[in-house]
């Protein structure tokens, strides 16, 4: 982690003080909120966006940003159900070529961002359209349906008494914030949203460092894909709209600055288990489902707001 | 100020005159009570090295900045106040600065005269005298070949340069500030330049010309004022001072007090160019490197010699040509590869190139050699930190520890935080880019003591240098460049001021000097 | 003057027909793909061509060149809207509940506008005083406006809209209105965007920030004026929206930010900022209609839609890329 021992207290520890605030005032407002069926239900709930928020949090750290994680979720839960019931592949064979599918969207990101020399924001904003596009062509507006059993124990089912897909991503979370915090590969990160140039200079290889971030992006969305389709049984094309925003919450209520240099993955779980939490409180509040994205938008909002406040008093 | 001969122009109170004038940023004052003048049709050159203060008092002049409490500045004599850009432009006071502030996708007629364009009727733009008055005034700086309608971000630099002063006269300026105005100029243009420049003064405009060229400024100016350290240091007429007289005051002590060479013994040729190119910036340069020796490579800016660094290192890599490292000859197609080949590059730009800012120097230092100080890809973090507690130690950096942000050291501990980033991947070849740029003097000496330390254990250095006095001072060898080839070398014992400045400005190959 | 000069002097003046061709060139080809498409699909089937079916697309698709004006300005100024899809929705349907719940009809054509300016003005501080990232604004108030939308609606349906408040209806020499304001409002916006000093502040600030500053253009003050110019057009063009049939559908076509995007992004406007027309995103709106129609008649699947967009942008922006690393 880049950040000084103090600062690092200050910056995370406000996120896990206001995540214990947030969490009591919630026990208060519903007695079903604190129970342990409720807790690991939320966790079963947040894993697809916590997957994709962890390599999002590389992103954002570089200095990018990728919007179409949503699109990469939506194509791949598509092609799982096109190479399983069109295509006749055996079940995990469909399953790994999806997520295969999905890292070569992230990869094509990468290309256009490195190659040629595309903002993130467009390359993505426009791979958003496009995959979408393939997603919505390809299914043609059908869903497929019908997985066997054994398919729905990872996204409906647990192990040890935790939901499996709970599982996956805390595995997911250890190694990736043990990638950012501990190797070569997180200081070259940390270095090229830092500042791209000097980090060229000193022999970092920056393109690389990039192409493989974006690859990850994409990679994480198809894991994501899989689990959603075996979470909600099927597949439909307009799945994972929206994702995007979530998780650039998530990680930007975590900490991480949205112009770079800067983050944790910790911080991004603690934002994670913060949003999930606003939803799940709404939720047993009485809010509709649409009422909770109006939130996420305030929460964004001012999770940029309060980054922009930190960062001016003394850490960049 | 100094007495000047009696003229009608000595009882007119000056253009533009500063008083007292002292700014403060952050506590430190990088102006101390200086005065200044400049009088009509005048051509004044300022002087000083990085960091005396001229950048500063220039942006003061153009309503940049505010005079701290006491400062005056004078315009014909009524004392003003500026509070922005705008007000000293309708001041009559224009400033045509190294980073040009032109919009690329826009004409040259419009750049020039964004912000004050002519109307027509009811308000509206009126294109057509916009594209007048720009060809009148592109005209009048005997720019005929440039088309207004031509879009700037396609220009060269040149002729982009043509276009702010333009855009400088468009608005009635009686004084044009130039800030370095040949710095990344051609021969052909800078003689051009250098007209338009004299064409200006007939017409009664007065201009501040700050540069570090002694043969523009003795060429041009009317007077000369040097500053060192924010301090005035004086203000003479061109006719009182010569090169050395000039660069005393600017340095303060003579040449030969400054760098303490100590010679080495040279030992084997360690790095060896064979006509290397690069596309037209890097033209057939051949070159051969010792161990021990320190190759001083000279010229004004624009000449190559970054470009050169640029291709030796891999950021630009060599589109023709051979290098050798140790006889042996290698492709150097990217920083890692010169890093792994053993070449270390300690860049010009120390806070955009050489430096992360918000990092501390622990991860600054390892930078270079992360994967040399980590087992598998996981950091080794203790040895990081002794690396670090090494470097300071050894590099006399003043900080308060390995943790310290590297954007809070000041500029020579920054650049010695550079340095030892580069030195801990036991280069064999170093090559230091305008090392002491933007340093105080007593950082200077260190890192020259620290440049010939490294020469007395082996390395070959290359020192890119814009500071005369430096490259006669530590050089074993001299190198000339200019327009992308070497123009000739020197032997330490053979170079002067006089002879080394005037190849600098000698266009055109020579292969007198050797091609070694 | 000698023969010399004189040369020089012809040649370094370019004709008002090269001149015009370089600065509208991404313009001319967008016109001619139009043609082209017209002619080959009219070929292939003669009723894309028929006046009701070019009404349709004309009539059915004048707001997303509107709002693609208000776009096209907050791009080339350098910053993004990805919320305006879900604000043309909200203040649609403002606009039909007024109408519906017996307010003055021009009422319920002004107010949309007033209160699209007010939302995107709020958009246009955070951007230039707070300096938080457009992306990230826009982004939380598409959920905010999309979320606030439903929530309130219920999804709903607005119905039984005054024949008097449908604006689609009125035509003008045989043309339906909404196509008259597409086109009077492309060519003053047009006009201000080259004519008018605020216009060119808008490439200004784009093209080059710090050098804007410098020539005395108040950056901040700007911006948020042109964020507000934005949720004018935006408002219109929510009104164009409603006022075509007899209800109001809960939602917006999805993606509607997209399709507008795109149609700036087509339509020659720079992602980076700096250059572009509304004259090109309004052609470029108007061919992104025709090819969504086209495919219908051709019995590709309107599926397909959504890919092509995509590779449009992406095919435009590499191209940009590629030709500005050419020239630099």
């Amino acid at each position: 982690m880049t950040l000084s021992l103090r600062s690092f207290m200050r910056h995370e520890a406000v996120l896990g003080i206001l995540l214990v605030l947030v969490l009591f005032v919630l026990a208060q407002q519903s007695d079903k909120f604190f129970t342990t069926a409720n807790i690991l239900n939320q966790g079963r709930l947040m894993t697809e966006i916590g997957l994709i928020a962890l390599p999002m949090t590389f992103v954002i750290i570089t200095g990018g940003i990728d919007l179409s994680v949503g699109s990469i979720l939506g194509l791949c839960a598509i092609l799982l159900g096109v190479f399983w019931q069109n295509l006749g592949l055996p079940l995990p064979a469909a399953m790994a070529l999806a997520v295969c599918v999905g890292a070569l969207a992230g990869l094509v990101n990468g290309l256009i961002i490195t190659r040629f020399k595309v903002p993130p924001l467009i390359a993505t904003l426009a791979t958003l359209a496009l995959y979408r596009g393939l997603a919505e062509g390809i299914s043609q507006a059908r869903s497929v349906r019908g997985y066997p059993e054994w398919f729905f124990v990872l996204g409906q089912g647990e192990v040890l008494g935790v939901p499996t897909q709970l599982w996956i991503l805390i595995v997911f979370a250890i190694g990736a914030a043990a990638i950012l915090g501990l190797t070569t590969f997180g200081r070259a990160t940390y270095a090229v949203g830092a500042n791209e140039t000097a980090a060229r200079f000193s022999g970092i290889n920056v393109d690389r460092t990039k192409l493989l971030i974006y690859t990850a992006s994409g990679l994480v969305s198809g894991i994501a894909a899989v689990i959603f389709v075996s979470r909600v049984s099927t597949t439909r094309s307009d799945m994972g709209t929206g994702v995007e925003l979530d998780v650039i919450t998530a990680v930007v209520l975590g900490g991480t600055s949205i112009f770079g240099g800067r983050g944790t993955i910790i911080g991004t779980v603690i934002g994670l288990i913060l949003v999930q939490a606003l939803k799940n409180g709404l939720a047993l509040s009485g809010v509709k489902g649409d009422g909770t994205i109006v939130v996420i938008g305030v929460v964004l909002i001012f999770a940029i707001l309060a980054s922009n406040l930190f960062s001016r008093n003394g850490d960049g | 100020m100094t007495a000047t001969p009696a003229s009608s122009a000595e009882t007119a109170p000056p253009l533009v005159e500063l008083r007292n004038t002292s700014k403060t940023f952050s506590g430190i004052k990088v102006l101390k009570n200086v005065g200044f003048d400049v009088r009509p049709g005048e051509v004044h050159a300022l002087l000083g090295e990085n960091g005396a203060g001229k950048s500063t008092l220039i942006k003061i002049l153009s309503g940049f900045h505010t005079p701290d409490e006491g400062g005056e500045i004078r315009v014909n004599g009524r004392p003003v106040s500026f509070s922005s850009p705008r007000d000293a432009r309708k001041a009559g006071i224009a400033t045509v600065y190294q980073e040009l502030l032109l919009f690329p996708d826009m004409t040259v007629a419009e750049n020039i005269f964004i912000g004050h364009a002519p109307r027509a009727g009811m308000g509206a733009l009126d294109w057509n005298e916009m594209r007048r008055r720009a060809r009148a005034l592109l005209d009048d700086l005997d720019s005929h070949d440039l088309d207004v309608d031509a879009r700037v971000g396609g220009l060269s630099v040149a002729n982009r340069q043509r276009v702010e002063i333009a855009k400088a006269l468009s608005q009635d300026a009686r004084l044009l500030i130039m800030d370095e105005p040949t710095a990344s100029l051609a021969d052909a243009d800078v003689r051009r330049l250098l007209d338009v420049v004299r064409r200006l003064r007939e017409r009664g405009v007065a201009i501040i010309y700050i540069s570090h060229r002694m043969p523009e400024i003795f060429a041009l100016a009317d007077r000369v004022t040097v500053l060192r350290d924010g301090a005035l240091i004086g203000t003479k007429d061109i006719e009182e001072v010569d090169d050395a007289s000039l660069v005393s005051m600017m340095v303060g002590r003579s040449i030969d007090q400054l760098f303490p060479k100590v010679v080495v013994p040279i030992g084997a040729p360690v790095l060896e160019l064979r006509k290397v190119s690069f596309k037209d910036e890097v033209q057939d340069i051949s070159l051969t490197l010792r161990a021990g020796e320190i190759l001083g490579i000279a010229g004004l800016v624009g000449s190559g010699r970054t470009e050169l660094a640029l291709t030796i290192f891999g950021i630009t890599p060599a589109t023709s040509g051979e290098i050798l490292l140790n006889g042996r000859p290698v492709t150097i197609r990217s920083p890692q590869q010169a890093r792994d080949l053993g070449i270390a590059y300690v860049p010009e730009d120390r806070g955009l190139q050489g430096l992360v800012k918000p990092q501390t120097i622990r991860e600054n230092v390892s930078m270079a050699l992360l994967d040399r100080i980590s087992k598998g890809s996981i950091v080794d973090r203790v040895k990081e930190s002794a690396l670090a507690r090494d470097a300071i130690a050894r590099f006399g950096i003043r900080a308060r520890g390995p943790e310290q942000r590297a954007g809070q050291l000041s500029g020579g501990n920054q650049q010695k935080v550079v340095l030892a980033k580069w030195v801990s991947t036991n280069p064999k070849v170093l090559i230091m880019d305008e090392p002491t740029r933007g340093i105080d003097v007593g950082a200077k000496s260190e890192i020259h003591a620290l440049m010939c330390k490294l020469a007395g254990e082996g390395l070959a250095v290359i020192m890119i240098s814009s500071e005369l006095p430096e490259v006669l001072g530590m050089s074993d060898r001299i190198m000339v460049m200019n327009g992308g080839r070497m123009v000739r070398t020197f032997d330490r014992s053979e170079a002067t001021p006089d002879v080394v400045g005037a190849a600098m400005t000698h266009a055109g190959a020579s292969h007198a000097g050797g091609a070694a | 003057m000698s023969f010399e000069t004189a040369t020089v002097r012809r040649s370094a003046s370019t004709g008002f027909a090269a001149r015009t061709f370089a600065t509208y060139g991404q313009e001319f080809i967008i016109l001619a793909c139009i043609v082209v498409l017209f002619v080959a699909v009219g070929l292939i089937a003669p009723r894309f061509i028929s006046p009701t079916n070019l009404t349709t697309i004309f009539v059915g698709n004048a707001y997303i060149a509107v709002a693609a004006i208000g776009m096209s300005m907050v791009i080339i100024s350098g910053h993004i809207d990805v919320s305006v899809g879900s604000l043309i929705g909200v203040l649609a349907t403002i606009s039909g509940t007024l109408a519906v719940s017996g307010y003055p009809v021009w009422f319920a054509w002004l107010a949309p506008v007033i209160v699209g300016m007010v939302v995107t003005s709020f958009i246009g501080v955070l951007v230039a005083y707070v300096r938080i990232p457009s992306i990230v604004v826009t982004l939380g108030m598409l959920s905010i406006l999309k979320g606030g939308l439903i929530s309130v609606t219920g999804g709903a349906w607005i119905t039984n809209l005054p024949p008097d408040y449908l604006i689609a209806q009125f035509r003008l020499f045989g043309i339906p209105s909404p196509v008259w304001f597409m086109i009077f409002l492309t060519a003053v916006a047009a006009m201000f965007m080259r004519y008018t000093a605020f216009g060119r502040s808008i490439y200004a600030i784009g093209g080059n920030g710090e050098a804007a500053r410098v020539a005395g253009i108040p950056v901040e003050r700007t911006t948020v004026t042109i964020f507000a110019i934005h949720g004018l057009f935006a408002g219109i063009a929510a009104v164009l929206f409603a006022t075509q049939l007899q209800v109001i559908q809960s939602t917006v076509p999805p993606n509607l930010e997209l399709t507008v995007i795109t149609a700036s992004v087509v339509g020659g406007v720079s992602i980076l900022g700096g250059t572009g027309t509304v004259v090109g995103s309004t052609l470029a709106a108007i061919l992104f209609a025709a090819i969504g129609s086209s495919l219908i008649f051709l019995n590709v699947s309107a599926y397909w839609l959504r890919a092509v967009q995509g590779l449009l942008i992406l095919a435009t922006v590499l191209a940009d890329m590629a030709r500005r690393h050419r020239i630099g």
